[in-house]
C-alpha cells in the first residue's frame, strides 16, 4: 500500500514488482487501452507521419534558438501582466513557489498535474512551509490519498486497481461514496475537491507549451481540474520547464494533434487553455496575480550533447505503454520522477548517473519507444549513449566489468568463440525439461521470473556449416 | 549572477555564440507552418457544420438547430424539459443573450458552486474537432463553463471555423488576446481509474451546443 522505499535500489523494485501480480493487471489495463486507441487514432491521421516530421521540426527549431524564445515569452508574458521568476535547479524553483506562497498569506493550495512540479519536488517543499496542497486531477487525487508518487505521467495512478481506490476513497472521502463503481467514485471526488476550489488561496499548475509571441501558457486537461485550479485563487502560479516553448499558437496547435493522439488516442483534450496573464479590469473572475517560473533544472546542461534530442520529448507517455519492461514493472520500480524510456533517459540527467545507471539497461532495444514516439526521439540510441558513459565512467560494478571483460576476450577469437558457444548450448540442453528451463546458475536472475528458453542442439555457425557444406557453399 | 542570467549563459554557451538573426528565426518559425493541410487532418463532412457536428456527436457533445438568436430560449426550454431541470439557470450577460425573451425561464447572472445548468456564448466553433472556443471577458466569467453540471453554449453558424489554425490566425485580431482562450471538446471526463471513461469528473458532464442560423 506504501510507495516503494526509495533507497532500495531499481532491482529490488523490479522484482517486488513482477511478483506482484494486482500490479500486473492494474498495468494491462490501462497501458493496453492506451496502445488501441493511440493505434486508431494514428490509423485515422492519414498525415500523422508529415505531422510528426513537423512537430519535431518545431521543437528542434524552439532549441537552436532557445535564448531568443525564452527572452521573448518573458517579455510577452510580463506584458501581459505576469511576473515571470527564473530558476536554475530544482531547490530554486520550490523557494520561489513557497516564497510566492507565504507572501499570499496561503493556507491551501491546489495543484492540477504537473510532471514538472513532482520533478522539483513541490508537493514536499509546500508540506514542508506547512501549506496545505489539494491535488485535483483525479489521478493525483488518488495517489495523494494513499501517500504516493504517480507511476505513469499521463495516468498517475494507473498502477491501482479500483477495488483500491475503492478503498482510499471509503476512507478519505467525507461521506464516503455511495457505491464503488468508477463512476460513483467520481462523483464523490468531484464533491470532494469542490469545497476546495473554491476555498483556496493559491492554485498551481504546470504548461504543456509556453507561446513565446503571446506569453501565454497552455495547459490541457480533460477534468476542467485546471480551470478551476487557476481561476477563483488570488494567486496563480505556474511551473514550467524552458523547453516547453512553441513560437506562437499556431505551432501549440501542431503539436497537440500529435500530443493528445500519442497520449490518450484522443484528437484533443476536453479542455485546451491558454493563460495569459492575470484578471484584466472589469474581468468577471480570474486571479489577481499570474507568476510563470521558468525552470532549466539540468535542461540548459542537455543541450550541449546528443541528449538534446530528449529536449524535444511533450510527455504524452506513448513510449511507456508500449515499452515491454515498463509494462511487466510499472512505474514506481523506475524510482525517478518520469518512468519507462523517457524516465531512463531523463532520470540520469536529474539524478545523476551514479545513482540511477540500472535505468538505461531496463531495455530490450525492442525499438517500440521511438517508432511511437510524436516526436521522433531515438529513446534506444539515447538510452545506449548512456550505456556508453557507464562504462566509461567505470559505473558498473566490478563483477560486470570482468564478466565482460572475459566474454569480449573470447568474442574476438572466434575458434574459442565457437567452442564455447557449442559446449554451452549442449550443458544447456542438459538442464531443460521440455522446451524450457526452469533454474540457471548464474541467471537466476532470469529464471526467477519465467522461464528460458531451451536452445536447439547446434549454434547457428554448426548449423550454417551443415548447409553450406550440403549445397556445395556459395555460388 | 541571477538565475536568468546563468540559465541564459548556460544556454548560450551550449548553444554555441552564433549572432541572432530574428528576422531568420521569425521566417524559420513562419516555413514550420506552411502548408498546413499536409499536417493537419482533413474535415469529417462535407461542410463546417457537417463536420462539427460529427465530431462534437463522437465526443457526447449534444447538438440543437434554430434558425435565428430569437429561438434560443425556446431551445434552451426544450433541453431543460428533457433533463427534467427547473427554470432556472446561469447565463453569460451578454447583449446578444440577455437581449432575448426569456420570460419562460428565470435566468440569474451569478454562477453557485452546484449550479445545475449554465448558457453561454461561443465564440468559434471548429469543425476539425468539434470544438467550442469561450473567452474571459467582463461579462464571460470561466467558472460560469466549469462549475454547472450543464453547459450550454450558443454557436452562430458565421462565427464556425475550418481548423485550429483559422482560430489562431484570428486570436488577438478582434480585441486583444483573452486573458483565457479555451477550447472545449466534449463534456469533462477523466480515465484515472484503470482507464474506463467517466464523464463529469470536474467540469461539466454535459456540453450540449445551439448552432444558429442557416447553412450557408
Amino acid at each position: 500500500m506504501s510507495a516503494p522505499a526509495p533507497q532500495a535500489g531499481f532491482k529490488a523494485r523490479a522484482a517486488a514488482a513482477i511478483a506482484d501480480p494486482t500490479l500486473k493487471i492494474a498495468i494491462d489495463r490501462t497501458t493496453g487501452t492506451a496502445e488501441r486507441k493511440r493505434a486508431a487514432a494514428v490509423a485515422a491521421f492519414s498525415e500523422f507521419e508529415a505531422a510528426r516530421a513537423r512537430g519535431k521540426a518545431i521543437k528542434d527549431h524552439v532549441i537552436a534558438h532557445l535564448d531568443h524564445y525564452l527572452e521573448t515569452f518573458e517579455r510577452n508574458a510580463t506584458a501581459a501582466g505576469a511576473k515571470v521568476h527564473w530558476a536554475a535547479s530544482d531547490a530554486e524553483a520550490c523557494a520561489i513557489v513557497v516564497r510566492i506562497c507565504r507572501e499570499a498569506d496561503a493556507k491551501l493550495v491546489t495543484r492540477s498535474k504537473s510532471m514538472l512540479g513532482e520533478e522539483i519536488g513541490l508537493p514536499h517543499a509546500l508540506a514542508d512551509a506547512g501549506i496545505e496542497r489539494a491535488e485535483t486531477d483525479l489521478a493525483e487525487h488518488i495517489i495523494q490519498l494513499a501517500g504516493e508518487r504517480p507511476s505513469h505521467i499521463v495516468w498517475p495512478a494507473m498502477h491501482r486497481t479500483r477495488e483500491q481506490v475503492a478503498e482510499l476513497f471509503a476512507e478519505g472521502h467525507h461521506p464516503p461514496p455511495t457505491a464503488f463503481d468508477p463512476a460513483t467514485m467520481v462523483q464523490s471526488a468531484r464533491h470532494e475537491l469542490r469545497t476546495k476550489f473554491l476555498s483556496a488561496d493559491v492554485g498551481i499548475s504546470g504548461a504543456n507549451f509556453l507561446v513565446a509571441d503571446t506569453g501565454a501558457t497552455c495547459t490541457v486537461t480533460n477534468e476542467g481540474n485546471a480551470e478551476l485550479t487557476t481561476t477563483p485563487p488570488r494567486v496563480h502560479i505556474v511551473t514550467a520547464g524552458i523547453e516547453k516553448l512553441v513560437p506562437s499558437t499556431a505551432h501549440a496547435f501542431a503539436l497537440l494533434r500529435l500530443l493528445v493522439r500519442s497520449a490518450t488516442g484522443g484528437e484533443l483534450t476536453q479542455y485546451t487553455t491558454f493563460h495569459c496573464g492575470p484578471k484584466r479590469p472589469g474581468d468577471a473572475d480570474g486571479p489577481e496575480e499570474m507568476h510563470i517560473v521558468l525552470v532549466d533544472n539540468g535542461r540548459s546542461r542537455m543541450l550541449k550533447d546528443e541528449f538534446r534530442e530528449m529536449l524535444r520529448c511533450i510527455r504524452c507517455g506513448a513510449c511507456m505503454n508500449h515499452c515491454v519492461v515498463y509494462r511487466q514493472i510499472g512505474g514506481h520500480a523506475y524510482g525517478g520522477v518520469y518512468p519507462g524510456p523517457m524516465g531512463a533517459v531523463l532520470t540520469p540527467v536529474l539524478a545523476g548517473l551514479e545513482r540511477s545507471r540500472d535505468l538505461p539497461s531496463a531495455c530490450t532495444m525492442n525499438g517500440r519507444c521511438a517508432e511511437v514516439c510524436p516526436v521522433q526521439i531515438p529513446l534506444p540510441t539515447l538510452l545506449r549513449a548512456w550505456r556508453g558513459r557507464s562504462w566509461r565512467e567505470r559505473l558498473e560494478p566490478s563483477g560486470l566489468r570482468y564478466g565482460i571483460g572475459l566474454w569480449a576476450a573470447v568474442a574476438r577469437r572466434p575458434r574459442l568463440y565457437r567452442f564455447a558457444s557449442g559446449a554451452g548450448v549442449r550443458l544447456l540442453r542438459r538442464l531443460g525439461k521440455g522446451g524450457w528451463i526452469s533454474r540457471l546458475p548464474l541467471a537466476g536472475g532470469w529464471t526467477g521470473s519465467r522461464d528460458f528458453p531451451k536452445p536447439a542442439g547446434r549454434t547457428f555457425m554448426e548449423l550454417y556449416r551443415a548447409e553450406q557444406s550440403g549445397k556445395g557453399g556459395p555460388s | 549572477m541571477s538565475a536568468r542570467d546563468r540559465i541564459l549563459g548556460a544556454i548560450r554557451e551550449s548553444l554555441g555564440s552564433t549572432p541572432r538573426d530574428t528576422a531568420a528565426i521569425a521566417a524559420e518559425a513562419a516555413a514550420l507552418l506552411a502548408d498546413p493541410d499536409a499536417i493537419r487532418p482533413e474535415l469529417a463532412g462535407p461542410s463546417l457544420t457537417e463536420s462539427f457536428a460529427a465530431k462534437a456527436w463522437g465526443l457526447g457533445t449534444t447538438l440543437d438547430t434554430v434558425a435565428d438568436m430569437a429561438e434560443v430560449p425556446a431551445a434552451v426550454s426544450r433541453y431543460l424539459a428533457q433533463y427534467g431541470l427547473g427554470p432556472g439557470l446561469a447565463m453569460q450577460q451578454a447583449p446578444e443573450l440577455t437581449g432575448l425573451d426569456w420570460s419562460a425561464l428565470a435566468p440569474h447572472d451569478t454562477v453557485a458552486p452546484d449550479e445545475p445548468v449554465a448558457l453561454g456564448l461561443a465564440r468559434h466553433g471548429i469543425a476539425e474537432s468539434g470544438s467550442l472556443v469561450i473567452h474571459s471577458a467582463p461579462d464571460n466569467p470561466i467558472l460560469l463553463g466549469f462549475l454547472p453540471l450543464h453547459h450550454i453554449l450558443v454557436l452562430e453558424r458565421r462565427r464556425m471555423l475550418p481548423h485550429l489554425e483559422d482560430y489562431a490566425a484570428l486570436l488577438g485580431r478582434e480585441d486583444g488576446i483573452p486573458r483565457n482562450a479555451i477550447l472545449i471538446t466534449g463534456p469533462s471526463g477523466t480515465t484515472d481509474i484503470e482507464g474506463s471513461y467517466v464523464r463529469g469528473a470536474h467540469g461539466p458532464g454535459f456540453l450540449h451546443v445551439i448552432l444558429v442560423g442557416d447553412e450557408e
